[in-house]
């Protein structure tokens, strides 16, 4: 593989990420542009921007490497990501565009009016957007490993510096812009090799036999029931406490919008999904020893190469490490821009200087995580993000916005039980697993009753201390869900 | 509305709105009927999951409980596989279409019968 042709692609995205977000700062002035783009933002724009923001290296290089490695069982993970919005339209969307608040922790304040809850939900934000930064680092570090040669930091490196000089310098509406466009960019980066890669792809001898290749017991019939219920349970639900993913629903101009906005994010990540999925289909067929080699994840870049040699399979590798890093930088901005904004509202009084400070915080911190650890499989870490997401944040956001019972005890007893609960299953859970083998998958995918059970400490709690009800419940509520014309 | 400045006091000022006091409490009919509102937007948000998990495992089951679908190739990939990989995106974009239209009913509903008042 040519090293040069992907300097050039990682070094074009980078400058047009950064040129994009200088122009948007021209343009942003106020304190209110900074966070949430004036909430003038269109439907489309918003859009292609939440799915720029979301696409991450766990969509654009995870999933084909997952079906590669473990087949059909594969295909779930998009599916989930997808229907995630789904939730998200049916139960959030437009009663949070309506809350008013910029952020999740601002929700929880307002909803509940309690320091405390405020102070809960911000630490989960804090924890959860690290934790989702660290995997696109380590995406980075495989591509930039497997592209250019250099070491693995170089890459990790590169986007958290590029990461926190573009947020730090333009805030949310530059973010806006750059995250649409990164949208079409991942997009087109990975439609265009996957289209001709299909036209050659009659002509090339397969390394494996089609029946060898795409075997029953790696096909949908072998599915594990309680690993697939619990995994869609923390890729439906996780999506709707993401915290970059909710920001941006607050720059809808009103909560109609929002729910327009949230089907066109369907469709286009609907459209989308097909191409990392053929790429992982076409993997099981020409690319089987990747596997083995444990570089499955780095399937999208390599296969391009192997079915075109010569000058033909660079051009279409630039695009494709284009669209990766475009995936690494847009998902980490993303986070970094929400993050930035809860940590300087909490703890440096919302000024724009402290938004800055906070966001170069929030880009090396994960990066000192990053560094220290190894890749797992880029899917299967941000599933688990999920999952701790779907038992702590969502929980109290679905009775926050339609059960006039929740009290604030009950909305942190549930947070915390649900951290307490998923946090213990993902991090002990293989030591845990090696006394007791029988309960792996439950500690592997613990979505299925680490989500119930926060859910019912939250509603028990909430009925023992019923005379804490906030007393502007009502009148929350009624703003929630009432349409705006009407106010 | 537009809000100004994001501190934490502000934010969480304007997310409680000016109505404390009069529409939540004041009017009686009018918090009867936005009960409602939240009641039906409720209760059409549960229906379409509902459906949508539904569909999504029989469409499954369908496809784990016919093993003639591994053994026909398309394209030198299985049905089964094609299926699964495809099928379930139809499926949600068709239900959020179908929902946005009845929740922004509903609230078309709610303001015809407010501004009956």
């Amino acid at each position: 593989m040519n090293a040069a042709i992907s300097y050039a692609a990682i070094a074009a995205v980078a400058l047009a990420s950064a040129l994009i977000g200088f122009y948007g700062l021209r343009v942003s002035r106020t304190t209110s542009d900074f966070y949430v783009a004036s909430r003038t933002v269109r439907p489309w724009w918003n859009a292609s921007a939440i799915g720029g923001e979301y696409l991450s290296a766990a969509s654009f290089l995870g999933i084909a490497g997952l079906i590669l490695t473990s087949g059909a069982g594969g295909l779930w993970f998009p599916i989930g990501y997808t229907a995630g919005y789904l939730m998200l339209l049916l139960f959030v969307a437009a009663p949070l565009r309506r809350s008013g608040a910029y952020t999740i922790p601002d929700f929880t304040e307002a909803r509940l009016e309690s320091r405390t809850a405020r102070l809960v939900t911000s630490t989960l934000v804090i924890v959860i957007g690290w934790f989702y930064i660290v995997p696109q680092l380590q995406g980075a570090a495989l591509a930039v490993r497997i592209t250019t040669g250099l070491p693995s930091w170089a890459g990790s490196l590169a986007v958290a510096v590029i990461v926190a000089v573009v947020v730090a310098a333009g805030g949310m509406r530059s973010i806006t812009f750059v995250q649409a466009f990164q949208f079409w960019l991942k997009l087109t980066a990975i439609a265009v090799p996957v289209i001709v890669l299909l036209i050659l792809v009659g002509g090339v001898e397969p390394s494996l036999e089609a029946a060898d290749a795409f075997p029953p017991t790696a096909g949908p019939g072998d599915l594990d029931p309680y690993r697939t219920v619990s995994l869609m349970v923390a890729l439906l639900l996780g999506t709707l406490g993401l915290p970059h993913v909710l920001v941006r629903f607050y720059t809808n101009p009103d909560g109609d919008a929002a729910r327009r906005t949230t089907v066109i994010v369907l469709v286009l990540l609907s459209v989308f999904y097909l191409f990392p999925t053929i790429f992982g289909l076409l993997g099981r067929a020409f690319a089987p020893d990747l596997v083995a080699s444990g570089d499955a994840d780095a399937l999208v870049l390599v296969l391009p190469d192997r079915l075109l040699p010569g000058w033909g399979g660079d051009v279409l590798t630039a695009l494709v490490i284009a669209g990766a890093f475009a995936a690494f930088l847009s998902t980490s901005s993303g986070l970094v821009v929400s993050l930035a904004g809860v940590i300087s509202q909490d703890l440096l009084g919302g000024s724009v200087r402290g938004f800055r400070i906070a966001a170069v915080l929030s880009s090396f911190v994960p990066l000192i995580v990053a560094l220290a650890t190894e890749s797992t499989g880029l899917a299967g870490s941000v599933g688990l993000v999920f999952a701790f997401t779907a038992s702590t944040l969502c929980p109290m956001l679905l009775l926050g916005i339609w059960w006039r019972g929740l009290t604030p005890r009950g909305a942190v007893s549930g947070m915390l039980t649900g951290a307490v609960l998923s946090g213990a299953a993902i991090l002990g859970g293989g030591a845990i697993a090696a006394a007791a083998p029988g309960i792996r998958p439950f500690l592997e995918q613990p979505a299925a009753w680490t989500v119930p059970l926060a859910l019912l400490v939250t509603v028990l709690v909430s009925r023992v201390d019923r005379r804490r009800r906030p007393r502007g419940t009502d009148a929350f509520l009624a703003r929630l869900h009432t349409p705006e014309r009407v106010r | 509305m537009r809000v100004t400045a994001p501190s934490t006091g502000a934010a969480a000022a304007s997310a409680r709105p000016s109505t404390t006091g009069d529409a939540a409490k004041g009017s009686e009919p009018e918090s009867v009927y936005v009960r409602s509102l939240i009641r039906s937007q409720l209760r059409l948000g549960i229906t379409y999951a509902a459906g949508f998990v539904v569909a999504t495992a029989l469409f499954v089951l369908a496809i784990v409980l016919s093993p003639v679908l591994d053994a026909s190739f398309v394209f030198g990939v299985p049905l089964s596989w094609l299926l699964l990989a495809v099928g379930v995106y139809p499926l949600a974009i068709t239900v959020a279409v179908l929902y946005a239209r009845a929740a922004a009913r509903n609230e078309e509903r709610y303001r015809a019968l407010t501004e009956a008042e």
